[in-house]
């Protein structure tokens, strides 16, 4: 396992240029200059001519795409171009607030889901399972700005239950920050999370071996929870980890409703000023935490289940 | 044990839900909210809005905008008084107030902020010029101060640059006093000395925290930093060292009346503390204002019927909450511009002049502005001298069968034989939506847009680079002086100067170039009028609106008055704690 670990890892450099070219060529080929952007409204030819000198955008184009690369490698970023913040400290800054939204907020929904989803899969076929099925559709055709707008106006507003916007970073202060995109935020996974959950479970379900577990005596509870949860476990394990890499970047729209400084909200304002250091870094950064975490997946396969093995 | 635990992990949730911010009543606080994320606090880099606000609380300028007079009028700040100007009108003598103190800093000897000389401006001028710096603010002394451009472009690609080397422009006379020699005259030059961009600086802190300098700003003015998250939240105090500044004692007519001058006399700042949240999205900025947690508000515009009644009342639900409006024009113009590089614009002035009769100005106002705008008639706004209140452009106000007209004179009849046009714009809904009515429009005289969405970036290059065919843009005034406005439609300002529509007209070029190096007066006011209507008859763009600024303000708020060039306005705020009181059970 450790040399398919090493394999893994050393797949990182050729994937680390790639992302370097690709986000090179787009801020290249797509975004706008940026320049004119930072000097401002009244920018002279001059002005656009010796900012772009200094940012290092007159350089040949393979020089500019190894910086790219070196940045990547040495996790040296250099400070945004709008900004002049070090981007370390900015996404340093950034993560907390995120994390302090989507981790509890990620960990509730999934629980809950697999929770639900072994509720419905226990009453298949039956209303129950008719009503959160139907719950779950009716929930996932509504748009996402819809429940943000309903639940900060009701609950946040009208009953003040919670905060309408804002964070503070102490804990447990943040909670009550959170509390509510954090509810919106499970809410809003619970409908595809269930439905996927159940599928998966009913799919384990009509298997021989649990046939033969009932056979045995076995209790339907105990053969949701002991056999079928454990064997649909590698499904879910890709499902759940392979969504980890995007909690660290935040939640771009509950950020931005709930006015929490996340990285959402970071990597959203470098987009619109094109401050391609800090484009960069989240890309990268981003990159990085997927194959990270496609890793962890596979290492998860083994303990799940130990056919598994890692070559 | 697991139910145990649930239990307590949700009583321990719901505790702390309860953890939140309170209402204060021990101190005098202000509330805001600004809706961008602040990029720092350097003086030099305060082109936009919000940053400028921000930096108004901490720094200082020579000269600001007198909080009441109206129509706006300059007078003196950190100078002693306005400056001695030569009678060539080139060199300024400034005196700068004696005992105005920095702020406490580490970066001063013993953490003692120390007094502020004149050798403070000269400094921050020249960073302003430095080339390694970049200022966004150069374009207001770029070519202006003798010697200053020369002692840039030397440092340009020097390793350091050299700040002790003299300029001819900037010239210190004693520790209070300086020169300002000026390469040619520019009498927008005072206008320049009360934007952030001039604001002091000390040596000192900037070397201090270096790169980290937009974070840590030290300044004289009425507030002291303690808190500073960019995209959270921002934190004032009283600066304990401000010196004896006093809330002014005269203003317009009405002031009075409306207890403006209340607080003449008192020392500033009236308030001890300054929250400001960022908050980005308009429903929670318009859920706080109406819970109370926020002072003062900007109307979101899909929140406007909720404030607004008959297009200039406020709410009756609002009025019982003692919460107050303020409907003022804004000194900006919002426009359509033809990119005058295009032939199809260039040379078929009847063209332009055929889409701006099919523009529907009226359903414009209604749609977009909750009918509170002025439509434009030319570019320069009421309120600015240059404005000609009786012009009325013969090609404002939809005329379909004039527009038809022209549009046959200008070679497409009912449209036939002209291209699809490209109509740019940014992908905001509003903006589009702005756009589709447009086409819309046009489509009633046989006139095919295609609408283009874009990022702001994208927008920016397409218009530096002469790309965009037509584009909707608005534009806001530096200070209050039409040749702001002229300026954009100054051939030699082309892309990707200020002139984006790369308008050029003989004519009009050469009345600019005269107007603009003279002082006000009515020879001036002349030039400009005729400036004025030119800009309306020539329809180098299609003109919009004048927007109207609609703030409203909770009741316990203090010496609110709108003022366009508002960076240094929250001092003169005050907060009426018995009023908050009793006003917060009506929420």
């Amino acid at each position: 396992m450790t040399t398919y670990i090493i394999r893994r890892l050393l797949y990182m450099i050729p994937v680390i240029f790639g992302v370097s070219f690709i986000i090179f060529v787009l801020f290249n080929v797509v975004a706008g200059d940026p320049a004119p952007l930072l000097l401002g409204k009244h920018a002279t030819v001059q002005q656009i001519h010796d900012l772009r000198e200094q940012l290092g955008l007159n350089k040949p184009l393979f020089a500019q795409y190894m910086d790219v690369v070196k940045s990547a490698f040495t996790f040296d970023f250099g400070r945004s171009w709008a900004t002049r913040q070090d981007i370390i400290e900015m996404i340093r800054q950034g993560a907390w607030p995120s994390l302090t939204l989507t981790i509890p907020a990620f960990m509730i929904s999934t629980i809950l889901s697999i929770l639900l989803a072994l509720v419905v899969a226990f009453y298949r076929g039956k209303g129950i399972d008719l009503t959160i099925r139907f719950l779950c559709i009716a929930g996932q055709s509504i748009s996402s700005v819809a429940y943000i707008l309903f639940f900060q106006y009701f609950f946040a507003y009208k009953l003040g239950w919670f905060e309408i916007s804002g964070y503070e970073p102490e804990f447990p202060v943040f909670l009550s920050y959170v509390a509510l995109p954090g509810i919106i935020w499970i809410v809003l996974s619970l409908g595809p999370d269930v439905r996927f959950f159940r599928t998966v479970i009913l799919d384990e379900i009509y298997q021989d071996y649990v046939r033969t577990a009932r056979a045995k005596g076995l209790g339907e509870i105990t053969v949701l929870l002991k056999h079928v949860l454990r064997n649909a476990m590698i499904p879910i394990i890709t499902y759940v980890v392979i969504q980890i890499p995007f909690l660290i970047l935040g939640a771009l729209l509950l950020e931005s409703f709930f006015s929490i400084p996340g990285l959402g909200g970071i990597t959203l304002n470098a987009l619109n000023s094109s401050d391609f250091p800090v484009i960069k870094a989240m890309a990268v950064l981003s990159s990085i935490a997927y194959i990270l975490f496609s890793l962890l997946t596979d290492v998860l396969y083994t303990l799940a289940d130990p056919r598994v093995k890692l070559k | 044990m697991s139910m145990r635990f649930i239990g307590l992990v949700f009583a321990f949730m719901i505790a702390a839900v309860g953890c939140s911010r309170e209402q204060n009543f021990d101190e005098k606080v202000l509330n805001l909210i600004t809706p961008q994320k602040i990029k720092g606090f350097d003086p030099i880099y305060a082109a936009d809005l919000y940053a400028s606000n921000e930096i108004g609380k901490v720094y200082e300028g020579l000269l600001e905008f007198h909080y009441l007079k109206r129509p706006y009028e300059l007078t003196p700040n950190l100078a002693e008084s306005m400056p001695e100007v030569s009678a060539d009108g080139l060199t300024y003598t400034f005196k700068v107030k004696k005992g105005v103190l920095f702020q406490d800093s580490k970066a001063f000897p013993n953490g003692k902020g120390r007094e502020l000389k004149a050798d403070d401006f000269i400094y921050s001028i020249r960073r302003m010029a430095d080339p390694k710096l970049q200022s966004t603010g150069w374009w207001l002394l770029d070519g202006k101060i003798a010697g200053l451009n020369e002692w840039r472009d030397k440092n340009a690609n020097a390793e350091k640059v050299n700040y002790d080397e003299a300029v001819e422009g900037l010239k210190k006379v004693d520790d209070y006093t300086f020169q300002f020699k000026l390469a040619k005259p520019f009498p927008q030059f005072l206008y320049a000395l009360a934007m952030p961009f001039t604001f002091a600086v000390a040596k000192e802190v900037v070397e201090h925290h270096g790169q980290e300098f937009q974070n840590y700003p030290v300044g004289t003015g009425p507030f002291k930093l303690d808190y500073f998250d960019n995209s959270n939240r921002i934190v004032y105090h009283r600066n304990p060292t401000f010196r004896e500044k006093l809330y002014p004692s005269e203003g317009e007519a009405t002031d009075e009346a409306a207890g403006l001058l209340a607080d003449a006399g008192k020392k500033l700042p009236l308030v001890d503390k300054v929250i400001v949240n960022i908050v980005v999205e308009s429903q929670p900025q318009w859920l706080n204002f109406q819970k109370g947690s926020a002072d003062l508000l900007g109307v979101p515009k899909d929140n406007f019927d909720q404030a607004i009644v008959a297009g200039k009342n406020l709410h009756p639900d609002m009025a019982k909450k003692g919460i107050r409006l303020s409907m003022v024009n804004s000194l900006d113009t919002t426009y359509v511009a033809f990119n005058h590089t295009d032939p199809l614009f260039k040379d078929n002035i009847k063209l332009r002049q055929a889409m701006s009769l099919a523009y529907d100005h009226v359903e414009s106002n209604k749609l977009f502005y909750n009918n509170t705008a002025t439509i434009a008639q030319s570019i320069i706004p009421p309120g600015i001298s240059g404005h000609k209140k009786e012009y009325k452009s013969p090609y404002i106000g939809r005329n379909l069968e004039m527009a038809k007209k022209l549009l046959k004179e200008a070679g497409y009849p009912e449209g036939k034989g002209l291209p699809e046009l490209q109509y740019e714009t940014v992908g905001s809904t509003v903006s589009r939506q702005q756009g589709e009515f447009f086409a819309k429009n046009m489509a009633d005289i046989g006139i095919k847009i295609r609408i283009s969405t874009n990022t702001w970036p994208e927008l920016v290059k397409k218009t530096n680079t002469k790309t965009a065919q037509m584009f909707g843009i608005a534009w806001g005034a530096d200070y209050p002086d039409a040749e702001n406005f002229f300026g954009l439609l100054y051939g030699p300002n082309e892309s990707p100067g200020s002139n984006s529509s790369n308008y050029k007209n003989a004519t009009f070029d050469k009345i600019f170039a005269q107007a603009s190096i003279m002082q006000d007066g009515p020879e001036r006011t002349a030039l400009y009028e005729q400036l004025y209507e030119m800009a309306g008859n020539e329809v180098p763009w299609i003109y919009g609106m004048h927007r109207t600024s609609v703030t409203v303000y909770q009741g316990w708020v203090k010496n609110y008055k709108y003022i366009e060039f508002n960076h240094t306005q929250v001092q003169y705020l005050n907060a009426d704690l018995e009023a908050k009181k009793e006003l917060l059970k009506k929420f």
